[in-house]
């Protein structure tokens, strides 16, 4: 966290006293969060099933979904609770699914460069030629162990679970946002896939760029180590801490701190 | 003369139209032809233009839908060139490599064709000539029992179109490009017959677009009768962009051979009526059909696909497989019946159509029928519609794509889908770009 004080106060996500509803219905999801991630830090949401982990990280990208009924969420000082999904895109958020969504007949390298070329053009930055984001997407793809024919294929159709999330996080380094979600990105994954992933995600780490990590297990924090960890629980955060904040929830479980445990 | 079951001005129109014009008609002074065209309006004359209560038509009733009967197109009128074929197809069309066959309003041109790279694997003839002294394969390729008016109809009223004969074994690389391009000045109908026969063991691509020279109304009435010999393997495609204010009334005949394998597709965005009416009959085992499609249409317009596959004998392999994107007050229908004969047991049949509704004034009827007379067989069918999911706009909107490119996107995967299962890539790829084109245009 050294230098990080020195920045300008603005350059975080703050999220102040945050509630959502389901927009369809009346269940409150989120009852009151306060939350700040400075650039360069990164930190960890941890929390039971239901407890608003997935909800928190809907709203951060703009889901329609849900509501907001009160508080507000800035980026870099920003209001973005206004602004449209590829708005945040744009601005720099991403959300790493916990369930990449499949899309066939869209070719995985399409879709991957309409991405950043739209976001390229939201940025005012000239779209990448051909072999430029032929290049660049090798490069990144052989980092994370991902073959060249699941980039012919059509999006996620037909992955594992461990390729999909494979493709969520080449999708952020190509990208390169600057507020990184992870939300549940270790689900599903073995031993080996984790590393694979949690490298990914340390070779982001960086002083221009926040992260969240949400994880319901402490075993992803052995691999990205965060600044700082939260515990959601029923739609609050409840405590706030270090690292070692896992460790301890990892032993005693979410129902010594107050919550209903899963 | 005229029995009194033809009620509406367009049934009178079509009636009348053959009393007046029999005469002038190819084969006329031929007594086979005389008598098959006679035996055709009788059966016409019968019944008139199918309606509701026939259940293969419940979906285009055209005794409502046609209001008049236009005058036969005149023969052979408008001086041509290959850029007005090449307009009329359309850049991406127009630029397939291909071998060339210009059917104009309803007749075929020797002039605008170029086949000259066929040499001795096929022959091309223009059926308006043939009829002049029909060959007995040829008698017996015209000859058509089913109750089916508009069939009847083309029988009674065909002026041309092209017969085409592939030599065994011969292996076409190009596609053979039919193109039936509807070019008079005042509204027309055009009536075609194509006649293709495919030698055992051939490899061909064929590929019928029907298109048109400006916005003139046109009634067509197309049929395509194909023959394919034992170890064949055929594509047979056709590309329908008609213009808005016509009606195309398009008959498929397929008969296949033994151990051979046909992969047929037809995307269709033209036409204000298009009733695209496929039979595919298995007369060989071993055989396999692969039949998919893909509709785009918005405004009123209306596409019906209508499809029969016929398992006559055993161990064939069915696949039917449509997709459709329709806007507006858009109106698709795909019916597809599977019959499977008594005896023709290790049949394998599957059908699916979807269709996705950009509107809430689009309709989509599907109806998949099955008929089954053996007990050893595979036969399924399934059928989606609804709209662009919202799940998947987000993940892409998430990405940083704009909405309406998104939409677009999905929507362009959902056709591209079902284009892929076009082999030849130069079709497949002229497919794709007509529809982002067509998406492109849809807020003009």
């Amino acid at each position: 966290m050294a230098g990080v004080k020195e920045r300008k106060t603005t350059e975080m996500l703050e999220i102040k006293n945050l509630h959502v509803k389901i927009a369809d219905d009346d269940t409150k999801i989120l009852k009151g969060i306060n939350l700040r991630v400075p650039k360069g830090e990164v930190h960890a949401l941890m929390g039971p099933n239901g407890s608003g982990k997935s909800t928190l990280a809907y709203v951060l990208a703009g889901k329609d979904d849900y509501e907001i009924t009160d508080g507000s969420i800035t980026w870099n000082g920003e209001d973005i609770t206004g602004m449209a999904p590829d708005e945040r895109a744009a601005a720099g958020i991403f959300l790493a699914f916990q369930y990449p969504i499949e899309i066939p007949g869209v070719a995985t390298m399409t879709f991957l460069r309409t991405s950043l070329n739209a976001i390229r053009k939201a940025r005012g930055e000239a779209e990448l030629s051909t072999p430029d984001f032929i290049r660049l997407v090798r490069e990144k793809t052989k980092a994370l162990d991902i073959k060249d024919d699941k980039l012919k294929r059509p999006l996620n159709v037909g992955f594992s679970g461990g390729e999909k999330k494979r493709q969520e996080i080449l999708q952020m380094a190509l990208l390169e946002p600057s507020l990184c979600v992870l939300d549940e990105t270790d689900s599903g994954l073995d031993i080996d896939a984790v590393k694979i992933v949690s490298e990914g995600v340390n070779a982001l780490r960086g002083p221009e760029r926040a992260m969240l990590i949400i994880t319901h297990y402490q075993r992803l924090l052995n691999y990205i180590v965060p600044d700082r960890v939260h515990v959601l629980s029923d739609g609050k955060i409840v405590r706030s801490g270090g690292k070692e904040l896992a460790l301890e929830l990892e032993e005693s479980g979410y129902a010594a701190f107050g919550a209903a445990a899963a | 003369m005229i029995p009194e079951i033809l009620k509406t001005r367009a049934e009178q129109g079509f009636a009348d139209q053959f009393i007046a014009g029999k005469a002038g008609l190819p084969g006329a002074g031929n007594a086979w032809v005389e008598g098959l065209r006679d035996a055709a309006w009788k059966t016409y004359a019968a019944t008139g233009l199918p309606h509701r209560r026939i259940e293969e038509w419940k979906y285009t009733d055209l005794r409502t839908l046609l209001r008049d009967a236009y005058p036969p197109a005149p023969a052979l009128a408008e001086a041509l060139n290959g850029d007005d074929i090449a307009q009329a197809l359309g850049k991406d069309m127009a630029g397939i490599d291909c071998h060339l066959l210009v059917v104009v309003d309803g007749h075929f041109r020797a002039g605008l064709s170029d086949v000259s790279g066929l040499a001795d694997r096929a022959k091309v003839h223009s059926l308006g000539d043939a009829l002049g002294d029909p060959e007995d394969w040829l008698k017996s390729a015209l000859e058509q029992t089913r109750s089916d008016t508009v069939l009847a109809l083309n029988t009674a009223l065909m002026t041309g179109g092209v017969v085409l004969r592939i030599e065994e074994d011969a292996s076409i690389g190009k596609p053979v490009h039919i193109v039936h391009l509807f070019a008079a000045k005042d509204a027309a109908s055009i009536t075609t017959r194509n006649i293709i026969v495919i030698g055992a063991g051939a490899e061909v691509t064929l590929l019928e677009s029907y298109v048109s020279l400006g916005s003139t109304p046109a009634q067509r009435n197309s049929v395509t009768d194909l023959r394919a010999g034992d170890g064949s393997r055929v594509q047979h495609v056709k590309f329908q962009n008609e213009n808005l204010s016509s009606v195309h009334l398009t008959n498929w005949m397929t008969r296949l051979g033994a151990d051979m394998t046909y992969n047929a597709f037809q995307f269709s965005i033209g036409a204000s009526l298009a009733r695209n009416q496929i039979s595919v009959a298995f007369a060989g085992e071993g055989t396999s059909s692969h039949l998919s499609s893909a509709v785009m249409a918005r405004g009123k317009q209306h596409n019906d696909t209508t499809v029969v596959i016929d398992h006559a004998v055993p161990g064939c392999e069915s696949r039917e497989f449509s997709k459709l994107v329709l806007d507006d007050a858009a109106r698709g229908i795909i019916q597809c019946k599977v019959k499977v004969h008594r005896g023709a047991q290790k049949s394998d049949g599957y059908q699916m159509a979807r269709g996705l509704l950009l509107s809430e004034g689009a309709e989509f009827y599907s109806k998949p029928e099955l008929e089954i007379f053996a007990d050893d067989v595979v036969c399924g069918h399934g059928s989606t519609s609804g709209q662009v999911d919202e799940n998947l706009m987000f993940y892409l909107r998430s990405r940083g794509i704009p909405e309406a490119q998104a939409r677009a996107l999905l929507i362009t995967a959902f056709v591209g889908e079902v284009l892929e299962k076009i082999a030849n890539e130069d079709i497949r790829a002229a497919f794709m770009n007509m529809a982002e084109t067509w998406l492109a245009s849809e807020d003009e």
